[in-house]
């Protein structure tokens, strides 16, 4: 047999290993997907829901879903309980055996073989006691216990209880050869920590970190939030002692108002473990030809992967659920170019922003071969390279965005005139505003810090400081450049002091750069607050005077020439109009881009329409690569249109528009008879212009309210499911008989009308269950199936017994019991 | 409101900021995690070790002479045992130590101690003909009780395969450890000799942090030796002797001595495994607790032999929690016993240990230094423990069957 080399072998089903398997299958490439667990999902699978009253966007739920979509697609082979066992290479390609006896020829290898959270032996965390005492435990331990909803009973009578958290077990140390940040864990404990007081209000907790990495999509407003509801303590416990008498667990730490060491007594340690790459990754890089580093990731310079394979996820390096899928989707998209899958068509794409990043965005289109335009009002004034179409605009006012993905239609007003562009997708990239004060007042003579990584080494001054979260919260790409160039003045014989709340290293690079700066000589002095420091202009340049966090009651004193200001961003002032033209939401802290994890990170509930760069996150120059990597490919190897069998009826349209308002897709638009159509690439299926066309005009092949309704037998209980999270929370439960699980597309399917002919037709009761608010991928499907429920309560004779509405993730499979059984279903 | 100045021109900062892994401050994490390791655990008073570190960094040389941490801490490296950085405390707080700027801050009874050590070789004052006078007198007695004329404590003898270098104690109130050493010599059946020009095992140039003092006594101990031709520098129980000459000495000396350095208990583990020594574990009916001196512990890596040695001669060792590389100082670490102004101060940083004896509910405890064993006798004293301190050796010499 000759070897067909259209196969992909992909090794790990996590978030990784799925979103890449899937892009390929989309692409009608043959995936083989090999799992060594017995379910597909990785350790997202078994993640435990973070929602409170709200979604709190792990992502986790997302493992469920895309299990189910991954397990359902035609072109995707899953071996479970299998992993690699011999291979060959051959040629451009592998001859692959697996552990199951099967053989697979496959032309690409792509790794996503995820991690193992990191075990706090005891032979190397010995101060931990971790083995001794039952009340410390890991982030892993306490996940599976708000899993299991069994952390009230393991806490036992200790009211209220008091929990601490220590951050950095396991990462960030030298000494046991794992210097790197992982990542992900502060926003664990930051989760863990919200979940936590909305299950034991009264719980007391303390989060020990050493720099607590408030980094990403709403996690600032999360920390800040917090901070008024738990205490924040720089610096990590290493020892656990027990107390003789009570049982209960003792820490010493720093007391600065004494200054001296004080014990705190806790009646539950939580571990925040890091992340080390999985055993099966450490028992296969030999037969693969692979060489990790030292730490058995990718994430640096000397890991080397051999031809034909590729890494995504967590295998590549510590990051989180949704930089998992992203990866995958790249990985998949780098396969397919380097198999040779050409695009199937340039794309016309309207970069949108002023800044920077805009150009950077528009070039790296245009680069790709799409021909890109860029609204831009600063239009820079070098010429796009030959061969690349790109075209910088300056849109004067932009009047409306109308259309779906690929027919984007943008009317601009530039000098009294009116002109029209058309594009099949738009990338928004506002640009945010930088707030500095430098220039200005005390600060008069001082640069910001992008100025001062511009100076060259030989015309710095002797001495600077750089203030690095003076004036706002720290920011990943300032925090980079501080590094940087304090490193280069640094090693050239200058002394450069960072006065700083934190650090934020956020992953290996930021870590090194770190741990080269102190080893360079670069000083770090820590404050508590902006209020702690003085700064005082003097003839010669600057005095600042500080109270140093770690040195409390020694305020120290700083002399330099040049003082460097960090650089927060913050929401442009064209931010909230962009946001209503493209009928997007802003986050809570006013940047573009809704927190909702089932369009992050790039995308948008509107097909067509993408996040890049500052105005939807944070990131530096390699996270904008990476998603300008993961945008591309969406838009060079989009996958086939889903038909979700939704039409108008235009015989009973009576062209009301509701539909047209309300679709939280817009992929609903009037055609050139000036009726509503409902456009395939851009409907997600939600069925709500259905549940809402007062006209009953929208028909749909599947859930139609007749065919809903009657589902449930007499006398059965309906249960009305999201498909996207109570259904599966459901899949795994074996369901009595009177209970009639209805999967439908989405909670807001869900209307009066549907309920009660559900009723009508003999049920006994109906329980509408969907996504946790803020989670539903249309986005307010939770909102409104709860508000017919409620009016549908409004409804004498319906009692709260009768009908009722709960938000149950994908994950909370434990949940969805407990409903059921609270529900005294007999 | 005083200010401290930033400042990393400070012969403090140039002497911690040579690039090497453990030595470099600079690279402090400011991570805390030295902070909840401290010995003194929350006991009022102390070193806050970060803080130690920090102002080292940020060249606050006023103020970590000034402050109370610099001799309050115990040198016991507990702190940075788990430091992800490699950061190792007693450097640090030596070095500071060491500093000119510290030199009104060592204590009287140190400064003396040095004095007379490098006057005279011990540093209780004893002078050579007072040695010789004693511990002649003390082979007499020696042979005596053996009853055998062959059982001696020689003294000065070139081309013997051991010399044992005692602790102070040996020569001064503790003259019958001494004898219990010279047994064990006997039972091993080999040449060996004290030399009086060297009495002294100890080295509180270490303490204070002066290396060419640390290195001056060093090299009263090791040409001595040397010059007796000997094969294996024998140590009397003594941690911080120890440490310094088996882990520092090559350092201070820039070279390697020309003989091997045991401590005692690890020569008597060696000759009972080659069958020469045998112990009766019957001589001592009862499990014993073992505490770690830092020094040969957690500093030097002695965590085995005077264990199993000690299971030798008792029924079983029971371990105090925590233990070896965690082990809590007995308090007297890092030259405090050694000031006699800190009785008191000694039972605050010795609580920790005291709780901990008491936790083993024994009566009996050994440890392998001869300073360790003082604090701890005084704990159990102070605490009300009834517990009887023993050295490890002295237990083994009881043990031995002859
Ligand atoms: S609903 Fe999903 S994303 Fe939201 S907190 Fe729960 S698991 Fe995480
Ligand atoms: S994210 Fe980084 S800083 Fe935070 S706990 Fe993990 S390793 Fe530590
Ligand atoms: S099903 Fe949902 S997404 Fe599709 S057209 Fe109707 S409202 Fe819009
Ligand atoms: S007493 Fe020991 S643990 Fe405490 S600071 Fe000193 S060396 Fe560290
Ligand atoms: S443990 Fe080490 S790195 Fe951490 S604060 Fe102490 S000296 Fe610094």
């Amino acid at each position: 047999m000759t070897p067909s080399f259209d196969n992909v072998l992909v090794l790990g089903g996590g978030v990784a290993g799925m979103a890449a398997a899937r892009t390929l299958g989309d692409r009608n490439i043959t995936v083989h997907l090999v799992e060594a667990a017995d379910q597909l999902g990785g350790h997202a699978a078994s993640w435990a829901c973070m929602a409170t009253d709200v979604c709190r966007h792990c992502g986790a739920c997302l493992a469920r879903d895309m299990a189910h979509q991954t397990a359902l697609h035609p072109k995707i082979s899953i071996h479970l309980n299998t992993t690699l066992d011999t291979l060959e290479k051959i040629g451009q390609g592998f001859d692959i055996r697996l552990t199951s006896g099967e053989t697979i020829p496959a032309a690409r290898i792509i790794l996503a073989t995820g991690f193992s959270p990191f075990a706090p032996d005891p032979s190397l965390l010995p101060g931990l006691h971790f083995t001794e005492h039952d009340k410390v435990i890991t982030t892993t331990q306490l996940n599976q216990m708000l899993k299991d909803e069994t952390l009230t009973d393991f806490l036992g009578t200790a009211t209220p209880p008091e929990i601490a958290f220590i951050q950095c077990v396991g990462s960030r140390n030298r000494r046991l050869e794992r210097d790197f940040c992982s990542q992900v864990c502060c926003k664990i404990s930051l989760r863990h920590t919200r979940k936590l007081l909305h299950i034991l209000p009264d719980a007391a907790i303390t989060l020990f970190h050493l720099d607590l990495q408030t980094i990403g999509k709403e996690t600032r407003c999360l920390a800040a939030d917090l901070s008024l509801m738990i205490e924040m303590a720089q610096g990590i416990p290493a020892e656990i002692l027990e107390d003789q008498d009570t049982g209960r667990l003792r820490l010493v730490t720093e007391d600065p108002g004494t200054r001296s060491r004080i014990a705190r007594s806790f009646d539950l340690v939580v571990l925040s473990v890091g992340m080390s790459p999985s055993p099966e990754l450490e028992k296969m890089a030999s037969r693969l030809g692979i060489t990790p580093n030292h730490w058995g990731f990718f994430n640096t310079k000397d890991a080397s992967l051999a031809d034909g394979i590729y890494a995504a996820g967590c295998a590549a390096g510590p990051k989180d659920i949704l930089g998992s899928k992203q990866e995958g989707c790249i990985a998949a998209a780098k396969v397919l170019e380097d198999m040779g899958h050409k695009p199937e068509k340039q794309t016309d794409v309207l970069v949108w922003g002023d800044g920077a990043q805009a150009v950077t965005i528009a070039r790296t289109l245009a680069k790709k071969g799409h021909r890109t335009i860029c609204f831009n009002r600063n239009i820079p004034d070098t010429k796009a390279a030959s061969g690349q179409e790109i075209t910088f605009t300056d849109p004067g006012k932009i009047l409306s965005v109308d259309g779906v993905a690929g027919h984007f239609t943008i009317r601009h007003e530039t000098d009294g005139t009116k002109k029209t562009v058309t594009c099949k997708t738009i990338i928004a990239a506002p640009e945010p505003e930088f707030t500095t004060p430098a220039g200005q007042g005390t600060f008069s003579k001082a640069i910001d810090i992008d100025a001062f990584s511009r100076i060259p080494v030989d015309q710095l001054s002797d001495t600077s400081v750089i203030l690095l979260d003076y004036t706002g919260p720290e920011y990943k790409a300032a925090s980079r450049l501080a590094l940087t160039s304090a490193m280069a003045a640094q090693n050239t014989g200058r002394q450069v002091t960072v006065v700083m709340h934190k650090m934020l290293v956020h992953g290996a690079l930021g870590q090194q750069l770190y741990d080269q700066a102190r080893k360079a000589g670069v000083k770090f002095l820590r404050v508590n607050t902006p209020g702690d420091i003085q700064i005082q202009p003097t003839k010669t340049g600057f005095s600042v005077t500080l109270d140093e966090a770690t040195l409390p009651g020694i305020p120290i004193t700083l002399l330099c020439s040049t003082l460097a200001i960090g650089v927060s961003p913050l929401p442009g002032p064209d931010f909230e109009n962009t946001a209503g033209l493209l009928k997007q939401r802003l986050d809570r802290e006013g940047f573009l881009q809704s927190a909702n994890i089932r369009h992050r990170l790039t995308q948008s509930p509107r097909r067509g329409i993408y996040f890049a760069g500052t105005c939807h996150d944070e990131v530096d120059d390699t996270d904008l690569a990476a998603e300008l990597n993961d945008i591309m490919a969406g838009i060079d190897f989009t996958g086939p249109v889903r038909d979700f069998g939704v039409e108008v009826n235009q015989k009973k349209c009576v062209q009301c528009l509701t539909c047209l308002r309300i679709c939280p897709h817009n992929a609903i638009v009037l055609n050139e008879k000036s009726r509503p159509e409902i456009v395939a690439e851009a409907c997600f299926g939600c069925h709500l212009c259905v549940a809402n066309c007062p006209a009953l005009a929208i028909a749909s092949e599947q859930f139609s309210t007749d065919q809903v309704a009657a589902l449930a037998g007499k006398g059965q209980v309906a249960v009305l499911a999201c498909q996207r999270s109570a259904a599966l929370a459901a899949g795994p439960l074996d369901l009595p008989g009177h209970i009639r699980l209805i999967s439908v597309p989405c909670a807001c399917r869900i209307n009066q009308n549907l309920v009660l002919k559900t009723l009508l037709n003999g049920a006994d009761k109906v329980i509408v269950t969907g996504c946790h608010e803020e989670n539903c991928q249309s986005m307010d499907g939770t909102a409104t199936a709860a508000a017919e429920v409620d009016r549908l309560l409004a409804i004498p004779g319906i009692t709260p017994d009768k009908v009722s509405w709960h938000s149950v993730a994908a994950n909370e499979t434990r949940t969805f019991a407990r409903i059921l059984s609270d529900a005294k279903i007999s | 409101m005083k200010t401290a100045t930033r400042n990393t021109d400070t012969d403090l900062s140039r002497l911690l900021n040579r690039l090497t892994r453990g030595d470099n401050i600079d690279e402090c994490l400011t991570c805390g995690i030295c902070n909840s390791r401290c010995t003194w655990f929350d006991g009022p008073g102390g070193p806050i070790p970060r803080q130690i570190v920090r102002m080292a960094v940020l060249g606050l040389e006023d103020a970590l002479v000034s402050s109370n941490m610099l001799w309050d801490c115990l040198v016991c490296n507990r702190c940075t045992q788990e430091c992800p950085m490699g950061i190792t405390m007693d450097l640090v707080v030596t070095r500071a130590r060491g500093m000119a700027a510290a030199d009104g801050q060592i204590p009287e009874d140190i400064k003396k101690g040095i004095k007379t050590r490098l006057e005279l070789g011990d540093v209780n004052g004893l002078t050579k003909e007072e040695f010789v006078e004693t511990v002649e007198w003390m082979s007499e007695e020696f042979s005596d009780e053996m009853e055998d004329p062959e059982a001696l404590i020689p003294h000065d003898q070139a081309g013997c395969k051991f010399l044992y270098l005692p602790n102070p104690r040996e020569l001064g109130i503790n003259l019958m450890h001494l004898t219990a050493m010279a047994k064990l010599f006997y039972a091993m059946k080999e040449t060996w000799t004290l030399s009086s020009h060297h009495t002294d095992v100890t080295n509180w140039g270490y303490f204070v942090g002066k290396d060419d003092v640390a290195k001056e006594m060093a090299r009263m101990v090791v040409e001595p030796a040397e010059a007796l031709g000997i094969e294996t520098l024998v140590l009397s129980e003594c941690g911080h002797g120890y440490h310094v000459l088996k882990c520092r000495v090559a350092r201070l000396l820039g070279r390697e001595p020309k003989f091997n350095v045991v401590s005692i208990p690890e020569l008597c583990l060696s000759y009972a495994q080659k069958g020469i020594l045998r112990f009766d574990p019957d001589v001592h009916p009862y499990e014993i607790a073992y505490h770690d001196p830092c020094n040969v512990a957690r500093k030097s890596g002695g965590y085995d032999p005077p264990r199993q040695l000690l299971d030798m001669c008792c029924h079983g060792v029971k371990e105090l929690v925590p233990n070896r590389e965690d082990g809590v100082c007995c308090g007297g670490g890092g030259g405090i016993l050694q000031d006699s102004t800190t009785t008191q101060k000694r039972m605050i940083t010795g609580k920790p240990k005291a709780d901990q004896m008491r936790a083993t509910g024994l009566k009996h405890l050994a440890t392998a230094c001869l300073s360790c064993h003082r604090q701890l006798g005084e704990l159990s004293t102070h605490f009300e423990l009834g517990m009887k301190v023993d050295t490890v050796a002295a237990l083994a010499s009881e043990s031995l069957v002859l």
